[in-house]
């Protein structure tokens, strides 16, 4: 039985760390042994398709799953024997939400001070400010949450998350199905927590330019295994500092063109009708690419110059690109080609046919 | 401690907020009383009846208050887990037993208001308990001990079953408890063997009796510890097995 434990405020360790850590479920191996060092202070990203891992592991390190394998320590305690001390150090933001709709959102925010051991009337202070600090200060209070919008609930799930000030969170795809306003918003108070209250952020994620944009490290799952692991700027850069992609009519073309450009650039990686090649700088080469696959006879469609991209990486990590390993999902979809759209505009394609 | 206090307030105001879940319950137990009292009270011209019929019934239709009552321990329990804010709890330093233990005592505490509601109407229509206000007190310690044990068995299948037909369903499992007792006639007048020998395994029978003996009879050692005995026995085994459920559970779901 675990014993009531009145949580130390200020927790100095806010780092995590996992060893090997293994979860199944029946025959399916959820997460398989992942090795994770988050420092604290730190924004870790972790960047993976529906169904890769990222929720299960996110349960196993806030407790509320025993790992079956490995071992994780988090703010210093092994989430598998203290987990009460654990859950005193960190603030989770499911990607459900876990919210009583009968409830208004002051009678959630104080229950949850209250049973974090705050007392009454510093769980009243706390849940004002939490509600100016979430943007939800003007809603009428005696709305039940069961009235609230998608991204009014993110951002209440989001204050309750903060309710005690933990030193460590956990934000499970925060920004999955919100609008552009709603999502930068999000963003913002993740970056002024971190910077200003020094507080260990562990994101998931399945937009590559949530990832890049916020994230000081990025892992990269897949099928429950990290396949790539650095900061965005250093993953990028091991595949090469420009990219030139090549579409072409069907796979067997793009495969005629592999061998065609088979001695071009650092590395070349074929996805689908795809092909991308990897440049340490592309600037005079892409006459060439268009000359040897004329003088080859491969029709080309569409071609275009870029930085490489997470998605990239994702790429060449496990063969297919992060939009494609999620094709049900639209808004991962769009959030995808949005992160690269920086990159390669739509217009360069069109332009080079 | 203070947890499981700040979770049966916050059990108990979002029940209040649903009306429509306590009055079934409510009406039940009140039509029991009054159907049972008007339609049998002959029973009590039988000769060797002791009491009022009245002071007889009763502890059916608290007994039977319990059985729907406390259901509601279980479908609160499935409602937190469907909205996810069971899990929102499970991330919280609460112990697991204040979760399991909130809504069991939060659904008692409604079935003592109900049957306070019962015996004041009970009271209007003339019943005149052997042992006055103490021995009512005493009535209502019982109907809060069993409405724990059967808020613990819903909880128990809420855990185990996440469904609210299926939790629903078990509970009513329960009804023919009630009435394969000494439900309508003393033990003496029940002819059928089969039946006193039903009544004769049936925790229930000793429920009535520990609360019909301070109604009708006065203080009495024996029924009084015997029914004691067996509820604080039967919410001990139910709010265990529902504690397990909930670190089980809790540690093997996605």
């Amino acid at each position: 039985m675990v014993q009531k434990s009145v949580c130390v405020r200020e927790v100095a360790d806010r780092s995590i760390v996992a060893e090997q850590l293994t979860r199944t479920f029946d025959e399916l191996v959820a997460v398989d042994a992942v090795d994770l060092q988050v420092a604290s202070g730190e924004i870790f990203g972790f960047l993976g398709p529906n169904g890769a891992g990222k929720s299960t592991l996110v349960r196993v390190l806030t407790t509320i799953l025993a790992p079956t394998q490995g071992r994780a320590m988090v703010a210093g305690h092994d989430v598998a024997r203290a987990g009460a001390a654990v859950r005193c150090a960190i603030g989770v933001a499911l990607q459900d939400v876990g919210l009583d709709g009968l409830m208004t959102a002051q009678e959630l925010l104080i229950l949850q001070g209250r049973v974090f051991g705050m007392p009454s009337g510093e769980a009243r202070d706390n849940a004002v400010r939490l509600l100016e600090t979430v943007g939800l200060a003007d809603v009428d209070p005696r709305k039940r949450v069961r009235d609230y919008s998608g991204g009014m609930k993110r951002r209440l799930d989001l204050a309750l998350a903060l309710v005690h000030r933990p030193g460590i969170l956990f934000l499970d795809e925060p920004t999955t199905g919100l609008d552009p306003v709603s999502r930068a918003a999000i963003w913002e108070e993740v970056r002024r927590l971190n910077r200003d209250d020094g507080v260990t952020i562990f994101l998931t994620t399945q937009y590559l330019e949530e990832a890049d944009r916020l994230a000081g490290h990025v892992a990269i799952i897949d099928k429950g295994r990290i396949v790539a692991e650095g900061t965005p700027t250093e993953l990028k850069r091991e595949i090469g500092n420009e990219s030139v992609t090549l579409t072409f009519a069907d796979n067997a073309t793009a495969g005629r063109a592999a061998g065609v450009l088979a001695t071009m650039g650092e590395r070349r990686q074929q996805a689908g009708d795809e092909l991308v090649v990897y440049f340490s700088s592309a600037g005079g080469v892409v006459a060439e690419v268009v000359r040897r696959l004329d003088e080859a006879g491969v029709p080309l469609q569409g071609l275009a110059l870029s930085q490489p991209s997470l998605d990239d990486v994702f790429l060449r990590a496990t063969g297919v690109r992060l939009s494609d390993a999620d094709e049900t999902d639209h808004d991962a979809t769009d959030a995808a080609s949005d992160g690269s759209a920086a990159g390669r505009p739509a217009g360069d394609r069109g332009g080079a046919s | 401690m203070t947890d499981v206090l700040l979770l049966v307030k916050r059990s108990l105001r979002v029940v209040l907020r649903q009306p429509a879940a306590i009055i079934p319950s409510v009406a039940i137990s009140v039509f029991f009383l009054f159907v049972y009292n008007s339609g049998l009270s002959s029973v009590a011209d039988l000769p060797g009846f002791q009491g009022s019929y009245l002071a007889f019934i009763l502890p059916v239709a608290i007994v039977s208050a319990a059985v729907s009552g406390a259901g509601l321990a279980g479908q609160e329990l499935i409602r937190d887990i469907e909205s996810g804010y069971f899990t929102k709890l499970l991330l919280t330093p609460t112990a697991r037993l204040s979760l399991v233990w909130g809504p069991m005592i939060a659904a008692a505490t409604l079935l003592v208001a109900q049957v306070v509601l019962i015996i004041g109407i009970a009271l209007l229509l003339g019943l005149d308990p052997a042992t006055g206000v103490p021995g009512l007190l005493a009535v209502l310690f019982f109907a809060f001990v069993w409405g724990m044990a059967f808020a613990g068995y819903s909880v128990l299948m809420a855990l185990k079953t996440k469904n609210a037909a299926a939790a629903q369903a078990a509970t009513f499992a329960f009804f023919p408890l009630i009435f394969l007792s000494t439900t309508f006639v003393p033990e003496e007048y029940i002819t059928a063997e089969w039946l006193k020998w039903a009544a004769a395994i049936n925790p229930t029978t000793y429920v009535f009796e520990a609360m019909r003996s301070l109604l009708i009879e006065g203080w009495q050692t024996g029924p009084l510890l015997i029914g004691l005995a067996v509820v604080v026995g039967f919410a001990s085994l139910t709010g265990g097995l529902a504690l397990r459920a909930a670190y089980k559970e809790t540690q093997l779901t996605r």
